[in-house]
């Protein structure tokens, strides 16, 4: 009995320690960054570290008066919108059909929606960006969407089709059978099923662009990017202008996946807890 | 209500509204002044009396595809590139307009690399700068018996170095092998000149492995972090480097944020003398600029003698052209200036050149010398078979782009030998 018992605090100490630690993975770096971001530059550059931030505004300061930050952050958030539409409306009927249908080609097409990650952007640029100069869309938001969009495609149509593969198309029957068409049957029963998991497509498309460079800094001039704007140019400054800017790029992010947690988390049935 | 406050206003409150809308900016495509502060310092102070002007500094990779696929598509927006030497002596010099007559330098010998074997100017020279070393004041009671901090000489440094390694148990000698580190320019401008007298034709020489024999006891007092040191300021204010050797701007920060703490001196001398290389940076006009004049104007702004100085202020870049320097300049500025002056004119002085000729194997010919450190000092390796394995990969470069020799090695007639 008391063998049982001491079994099972040692098992549920193995799963804290567990829980702590993944949180302590996510944690601390964000802890040690806010710390950084809110203090002088000598406290940056002093070790040991202090746990108790000094609410030094200087870092911060800098960026608020940093030319050009809040029209970029805009043109981020834009980008990353629209990248987000885009691949959630070409990516899941992708997924839906890769998952329902059979049709000729269906494995070359799914080697090939893999394929356009298989090149590195640094080579695709040049191309593009001349393509896009000739056309027209060089330095727009909607351009550099459009090659967000290639990017974060495969992650949508590969997360969409296991999500549809994933429900019965028993279910989908029996709701044809009560009445419903091919598209209410789709809207009605599955959509609601699936809405979890486009969610996390949907953050996995606003991450990458998000988080994109190289294409950014090549195909926007003015209407720049807040990476684009900020990235390169932070692993060359002081490092407590690392931490804040560090700070800047990452809190938009967390901010939006935050506000989208609900829908993801519903899929594990913890929805508005 | 003063007139310059309304508008500083409406464009602070156009910015914070985003203005997309285009504007007939000059767009300046930079790969210099990138760290934010500079490029704010640029933005507010350089260039903000020349008009219009957008300034965008840029990796390397980005600002070169940019301005390729702007060339191809036969129009863009870049107004006027600035970029080191290296990088337009890499580029095809009929993609950049002539600019005879837009001014120059005051050094021959710069205008003279800005016609990239052209017979114009390419580019024009617009800021200079060169690597040096520096000190914490923690490191200065360790100086070896009788040593001139002023005219130290390679064994004195690696003395140096080693004392503070015996006193503290910790290498504190900090060098810039990271990712992102100028390395390959302490090889090329410094090690090899003080060594041998040349870059190229001496690369395998005798004189050579002596070089290399004593990187190696440098390294071995080298803080073995260095190969992720690339910015050797943040070392120098963190502790884990006493002694440093980087690029004047790469030093900047710690001189400007503790003073006090730092002292900047000359490159160290070996058996051939205080070899020590310029840094050069340029403005061209790529030849799809959208409004020439404005950008032909703006060329002439950065040649101005008030322009310089606010350059030399923003980004510790010097003057290219002659100026009465202010008395107040940032303490890195002064501190650099001092130990470049004292460098330059010391008698052993050996002033190298930038690498010219190699047009796009500029970078292969920086990657060998990165490699032959890596083999030779990371890697253990025969010092002698390293060298004559990399010296035919090295003839091979110097035929391939057909460069003739530049200084120290002596001239040449065709490609350089590597004897």
């Amino acid at each position: 009995m008391a063998d049982i018992s001491q079994s099972r605090s040692s098992g549920r100490f193995v799963y804290m320690s567990g829980v702590v630690l993944l949180c302590a993975w996510v944690l601390v770096p964000l802890y040690f960054l806010l710390i950084n971001t809110l203090s002088s530059p000598e406290a940056v550059n002093a070790f040991p570290k202090s746990f108790i931030p000094e609410f030094d505004l200087g870092s911060l300061t800098f960026f608020a008066n940093f030319a050009g930050m809040l029209s970029a952050l805009k043109n981020s958030i834009f980008v990353a919108a629209i990248t987000m539409i885009l691949s959630i409306v070409l990516g899941a009927p992708a997924g839906y059909a890769l998952s329902r249908f059979e049709f000729r080609g269906k494995e070359t097409f799914r080697f090939l929606i893999l394929l356009t990650r298989a090149f590195p952007l640094p080579l695709l640029a040049l191309p593009l960006a001349v393509m896009f100069i000739r056309t027209g869309i060089d330095d727009t938001i909607f351009g550099l969407a459009l090659i967000h969009t290639t990017l974060a495609l495969p992650f949508s149509v590969l997360i969409t089709f296991s999500l549809f593969s994933g429900i019965p198309i028993e279910l989908e029957e029996a709701a044809w059978t009560l009445g419903c068409t091919r598209l209410t049957a789709f809207t009605k029963v599955i959509l609601p099923l699936v809405l979890p998991g486009i969610t996390a497509s949907a953050i996995f498309a606003f991450v990458i662009s998000w988080n994109e460079v190289f294409a950014a800094a090549v195909l926007t001039i003015e209407n720049r990017t807040l990476t684009a704007f900020l990235l390169q140019n932070l692993d060359t400054s002081p490092l407590h202008l690392k931490f804040a800017g560090g700070f800047i790029l990452v809190v938009p992010a967390l901010v939006f996946i935050f506000a989208v947690r609900k829908y993801l988390f519903a899929m594990w049935g913890i929805a508005n807890r | 209500m003063n007139v310059k406050k309304v508008t500083g206003a409406v464009s602070a409150l156009a910015l914070a509204l985003g203005a997309t809308a285009a504007t007939a900016d000059v767009l300046f495509w930079s790969t210099q002044a990138k760290p934010v502060e500079e490029a704010q310092a640029m933005r507010e102070q350089v260039l903000a009396g020349a008009g219009g002007i957008d300034y965008q500094p840029n990796d390397g990779g980005p600002w070169l595809t940019r301005l390729n696929a702007e060339l191809q598509a036969g129009s863009g927006s870049i107004g006027v590139l600035g970029a080191l030497h290296g990088d337009f002596s890499a580029m095809d010099p009929a993609d950049l307009v002539d600019l005879d007559g837009l001014g120059a330098s005051a050094s021959a010998t710069f205008n003279n690399l800005a016609m990239l074997g052209t017979d114009s100017m390419q580019y024009i020279p617009w800021m200079q700068a060169s690597y040096i070393m520096a000190a914490s004041k923690e490191a200065l009671p360790y100086l070896p018996e009788g040593a001139d901090i002023d005219a130290l000489t390679y064994d004195q440094l690696i003395e140096w170095a080693g004392n503070i390694k015996t006193a503290t148990g910790e290498a504190k000698f900090g060098f810039p092998a990271g990712p992102k580190g100028l390395k390959h320019r302490f090889f090329q401008g410094y090690l090899y000149p003080s060594y041998t007298d040349g870059v190229v034709r001496t690369f395998a020489s005798d004189s050579a492995v002596t070089a290399w024999e004593k990187m190696r006891e440098l390294w071995a007092v080298t803080n073995p972090a260095s190969t992720n040191f690339s910015f050797l300021q943040e070392q120098l204010l963190s502790g884990d480097a006493w002694i440093a050797f980087d690029h004047t701007s790469r030093l900047a920060g710690a001189f400007n944020e503790r003073p006090d703490d730092f002292v900047a001196f000359p490159a160290p001398a070996g058996p051939t003398g205080r070899g020590f290389m310029p840094v050069i940076a340029g403005v061209a006009i790529p030849r799809t600029a959208p409004d020439m004049d404005a950008a032909k104007a703006l060329v002439q702004h950065m040649l101005k003698p008030e322009t310089q100085i606010a350059t030399l202020r923003a980004t510790n870049f010097f003057p290219v052209v002659d100026v009465a320097l202010p008395g107040d300049l940032p303490p890195a500025v002064q501190a650099a200036g001092n130990a470049v002056a004292k460098m330059s004119g010391s008698a052993d002085a050996n002033p190298g050149l930038l690498p010219a000729g190699l047009g796009s194997l500029g970078g292969e010919f920086s990657q060998l010398y990165t490699e032959t450190f890596e083999r030779i000092v990371l890697g253990g390796q025969d010092i002698r078979m390293v060298l004559d394995e990399h010296k035919v990969r090295l003839q091979a470069i110097m035929n391939d782009s057909g460069a003739p020799c530049w200084a120290p090695d002596a001239a040449s007639d065709g490609p350089c030998p590597v004897e």
